[in-house]
């Protein structure tokens, strides 16, 4: 994310006072929903109804992680949703600038077939889960990691293409050229010249598919249920409790926090065009 | 060392080595080759299940009766004529609505604030955009755990700030599980307009500003004839997309409220998801999809295609 | 080494017609430039001979042999880029050899070739670095050694030199056209820059709209220009053009700017010109001079002008002066012009004027 240089017009920053009051205000937003599942999960459940609440708790505990992990099949989750987000985010991110190459540098269909992939990206998914679950039935993938790992991939299609679109456009062409004239294939000016050139590209797009596949939840939801269930899945088990459950709830959620948000930090600088699809530079 | 002068020219390298035949074939047909699989993917797991799900909205699917009849449109009436669906629909629309506006509003705001550059801005900014990688279902958690009676804290902390006993049911009541929807919704996407409308305000020319101040503009004009028209752009993409994502609302739902009480709390996908799978009706499921594919879509033309143009922006 | 035949080249690109039927044949060995505006066609005609562009009609022959279906590949031509293309990711030992990579030759080959290229620019100790640590002339000769070292059929050049400042470009062109006189490989050079052109050239091919407005010998092009255009774009500062009447008397010839007649020499009076034809006048800045001594010399003409403002550039002076009510530019000597408004008599060469149709802009 840029920042703006010092000496940025005074004229409508809003006064400091109410800057800062602003920004610790959704600071204290952003923070607590995350602190108090935090503070759920090392609780011991005798805290759990005492008033007023327990925001430090004296003796933190571990029970919690060890049954969301164990007694909810949380750890098989995590195990299922690391094998499935990787395998469609490979999977993504190389279909995906395989197409994005040759949108970029040859226009390949024109317009539509661009905007066609695109409109994929906002069909409601509700439309294609259901024949899909038919389909999956009938084909016998339902409830395997395979058929999770196709979704995925087709889900986080679109933004990578328009995502390695966009990078393939700002970057010249003229050293594929080169390598053309140099006297190597298409292929070959691709593969050894623009790849490594849009390394940082592929990577940032790898994030996001990656972060899509590892929050997502109603595909999973959908079209697994015993064998390949994703990590989000597991709070099925959570749904309707009355007291008990509150902690391993938490633990799960914290657990399953860890990687995306700390890819997502990483790859910030690439937020914009990964949240636009490529269209806004950032 | 030779002397420049002499120099005897090179061996011509000549041209490369023939391709093979199957090299020939894809350097001849390369760029069809290079978009084959995803698009292959997007046929095989989007296109034919659209398709597919065309055809069982007109027969009957569902498991319960065997066999597939052709109904025609019966599958189409039974949504459009089920209040619960409008109802859905209606709730999506308000929801989504309410909540995108809450969430620009916020994240102009916070863009604002957080243009000028100060001390501690980057850890700040990281931490603004935690949200935007959490799942659905955790952040429906995370407000499950704060709401909830009588575990969540939020009704003690109210009681403390009012001075008199709060004991509101947020996820059971009426119209309190729409506000707590609509805050985890808020919690989770302002940081996405907060993100673009900041990347749209840093690309604004500075020394437009510098001109208008030295033409003494006041900052409210400043803000109307300069940062507004810039950011345009920038704001119609945010809703846009905002939009998009808002009316598919499901994850939280099915976390927080589950649809209830009763049907209270059915977005269009919530509806359709429950027809399908909770009481197995796929066929009026599909047809109902089919409805809501083709409002998307509608949506999807008018606004995306005139955006998203990569080589303008 | 080869020649290079292209016969009937078209180029569109939707509506847009960038290259309209081209004719050239360049014969091996030979430096060729092309040059022209921009938009002129001319980076499409060299991509289009590299095989980067695709022909939309016509031939284009390398060698002998038609090349139309070739992939760039197959051509064994050689491009520098105007923006270097140098791989990033790559040293410049590799950058160099990348090519020699693609025809499979032997390491120790590839290895060999590249250091006698790297000595032959001048960079062996560059070798080992990357793109981004060399500078802009650094850069500009990595991607010549690129070339060179496969010595390819041909060389092209796109505006090879338009990144490089003034200084550095001046001593790249030197090497450049150094390196021709060495290797002596046939060479297509695209510029917008006359002066390139000019000092590069054994032949300029001067386009424009698409099409070759004229092709010759940098100084054929310059001193017998075949339309305005050309006598506009080659030379600085430019070529003035006066309004005119062309005046025939029997064997006698004159032109009438306004009430001034100015008689033609002999040589210049059977040119192809009907009595009372509209024409321009092209007046080179040179061909201008104070006049000196009692009379002008034979071929010239003394003519009384009003300066109207005056450039110094050293040794040198460019005065815009009036001339039989038309602007014309003079090159004079420093001295001899002081202040605007100044009256001068201007000694004026009707031998190397230039004499154009008004209507079609072609020279007579």
């Amino acid at each position: 994310m840029p920042s703006r240089p010092k000496s940025f017009s005074r004229r409508w920053r809003l006064a400091p006072i109410l800057r800062f009051a602003y920004l610790a205000f959704f600071l204290l937003f952003v923070l607590v929903p995350i602190y108090w599942m935090f503070n759920t999960s090392i609780k011991p459940s005798d805290d759990y109804l005492a008033i007023p609440p327990v925001w430090f708790p004296d003796a933190p505990t571990l029970v919690h992680y060890e049954a969301a992990l164990f007694a909810y099949r949380g750890l098989e989750g995590l195990i299922n949703s690391l094998i499935i987000s990787l395998s469609a985010t490979v999977l993504s991110a190389l279909l995906g600038t395989l197409m994005a190459y040759s949108l970029a540098r040859y226009n390949t269909g024109g317009q539509h077939l661009s905007f066609w992939v695109l409109s994929q990206r906002f069909l409601p998914p509700v439309g294609i889960v259901l024949p899909l679950f038919l389909i999956y039935r009938n084909l016998g993938i339902h409830d395997t990691r395979f058929g999770l790992i196709l979704a995925y991939t087709m889900f986080t299609l679109p933004v990578s293409v328009w995502m390695m679109f966009a990078y393939f456009r700002q970057m010249p062409k003229s050293m594929e050229e080169a390598a053309l004239v140099d006297g190597w294939t298409r292929w070959q000016a691709f593969w050894r010249v623009a790849v490594p050139l849009a390394a940082p590209g592929i990577v940032a797009a790898a994030v996001f598919a990656f972060i899509a596949c590892w929050t997502e939840f109603f595909f999973a939801l959908v079209l697994t249920s015993r064998n390949a269930f994703t990590l989000p899945t597991v709070f099925r088990a959570f749904i309707g409790f009355q007291g008990a459950q509150y902690g391993e709830a938490a633990a799960l959620a914290i657990v399953s926090l860890g990687p995306s948000i700390v890819l997502g930090v990483l790859a910030q600088k690439h937020l914009v065009r990964g949240l636009t699809l490529g269209a806004v530079r950032g | 060392m030779a002397d420049v002068a002499t120099i005897i020219p090179m061996q011509t390298a000549g041209a490369p080595p023939k391709l093979s035949r199957l090299g020939a074939w894809t350097e001849r047909h390369f760029k069809w080759v290079l978009v084959a699989p995803a698009v292959g993917l997007i046929l095989g797991l989007s296109i034919y299940p659209l398709l597919f799900s065309l055809v069982v909205s007109f027969i009957n699917y569902d498991f319960q009766v065997p066999g597939h009849a052709f109904v025609g449109l019966r599958n189409f009436k039974l949504v459009v004529f089920d209040p619960v669906a409008r109802w859905s629909l209606v709730l999506t629309a308000f929801l989504s609505g309410t909540s995108v506006i809450i969430e620009f509003v916020l994240g102009l705001l916070a863009a604002l604030a957080m243009v000028k550059s100060f001390r501690g801005r980057s850890i700040v900014m990281s931490i603004l955009i935690v949200p935007l990688f959490i799942s659905p279902v955790i952040v429906g958690q995370a407000w499950t755990l704060l709401l909830q009676r009588p575990f969540g804290p939020t009704n003690y902390v109210l009681s403390q700030l009012l001075g008199h006993e709060v004991t509101i049911s947020w996820l059971t009541q009426a119209p309190w599980l729409y506000i707590s929807l609509i805050a985890a919704d808020v919690w989770q996407w302002t940081p996405f307009m907060f993100v673009i409308l900041l990347a749209g305000l840093t690309s604004i020319p500075q020394n437009l500003y510098e001109a208008a101040e030295l033409d003494g503009v006041s900052a409210w004009l400043a803000f109307r004839a300069i940062t507004l028209p810039y950011l345009m752009p920038m704001i119609l993409l945010a809703l846009t997309f905002r939009l998009l994502d808002a009316i598919r609302m499901f994850d939280t739902i099915f976390i927080m409220t589950g649809g209830g009480p009763g049907t209270q709390s059915y977005t269009a996908s919530y509806y359709l998801y429950t027809v399908g799978f909770t009481q197995f009706h796929l066929s009026q499921a599909t047809a109902g999809s089919w409805l809501f594919l083709i409002f998307t879509a509608i949506v999807v033309t008018l606004l995306v295609r005139r955006l998203l143009k990569p080589e303008a922006v | 080494m080869a020649e290079v035949k292209i016969t009937g080249l078209h180029k569109r690109y939707g509506a847009f017609h960038a290259v309209k039927g081209i004719d050239l044949h360049i014969p091996d060995g030979e430096f060729t430039v092309l040059v022209g505006p921009s938009g002129c066609g001319k980076s499409t005609l060299l991509r289009t001979i590299a095989g980067l562009e695709e022909a939309s009609g016509g031939t284009i022959e390398i060698g002998g042999q038609v090349v139309n279906d070739h992939r760039p590949r197959d051509r064994d031509v050689a491009m520098v880029f105007q923006d270097y293309a140098l791989y990033p990711h790559m040293t410049v030992a590799n950058n160099i050899g990348f090519g020699l990579k693609a025809r499979k030759m032997p390491r120790a080959e590839v290895e060999k070739r590249v250091t006698e290229a790297a000595r032959m620019l001048g960079i062996t100790q560059l070798l080992d670095r990357l793109p981004r640590q060399l500078s802009g002339g650094q850069r500009q000769r990595v991607a010549i050694g690129r070339a060179i070292v496969r010595n390819p059929r041909v060389f092209l050049f796109d505006e090879p030199l338009s990144n490089l400042d003034a200084q550095l470009r001046d001593e790249m062109r030197g090497e450049i056209k150094r390196l021709h006189q060495e290797i002596a490989t046939t060479i297509i050079y695209v510029t917008h820059d006359q002066i390139e052109a000019m000092t590069l050239a054994d032949r300029i091919v001067l386009m424009r709209d698409g099409v070759i407005e004229q092709q010759g010998a940098p100084l054929d092009l310059f001193e017998r220009p075949a339309t305005t255009f050309v006598a506009g774009f080659l030379g600085s500062p430019k070529m003035s053009f006066l309004p005119g009447k062309f005046l025939r008397d029997g064997s006698a010839a004159a032109i009438s700017l306004g009430d001034v007649l100015m008689p033609l020499p002999p040589a210049r009076a059977s040119i192809a010109a009907a009595d009372g034809q509209l024409i321009l006048l092209g007046l080179r800045p040179e061909h201008l001079s104070r006049a000196e001594g009692p009379a002008p010399v034979p071929g010239h003409i003394r003519q009384e002008a009003v300066v109207d403002l005056i450039q110094p550039t050293g040794s040198r002076s460019y005065a815009t002066l009036r001339l039989a009510g038309a602007p014309a530019m003079a090159e004079l000597q420093a001295h001899d012009v002081s202040r605007p408004g100044e009256r001068l008599a201007i000694d004026i060469n009707m031998n190397r004027a230039s004499i154009f149709d008004a209507q079609t802009q072609r020279a007579l």
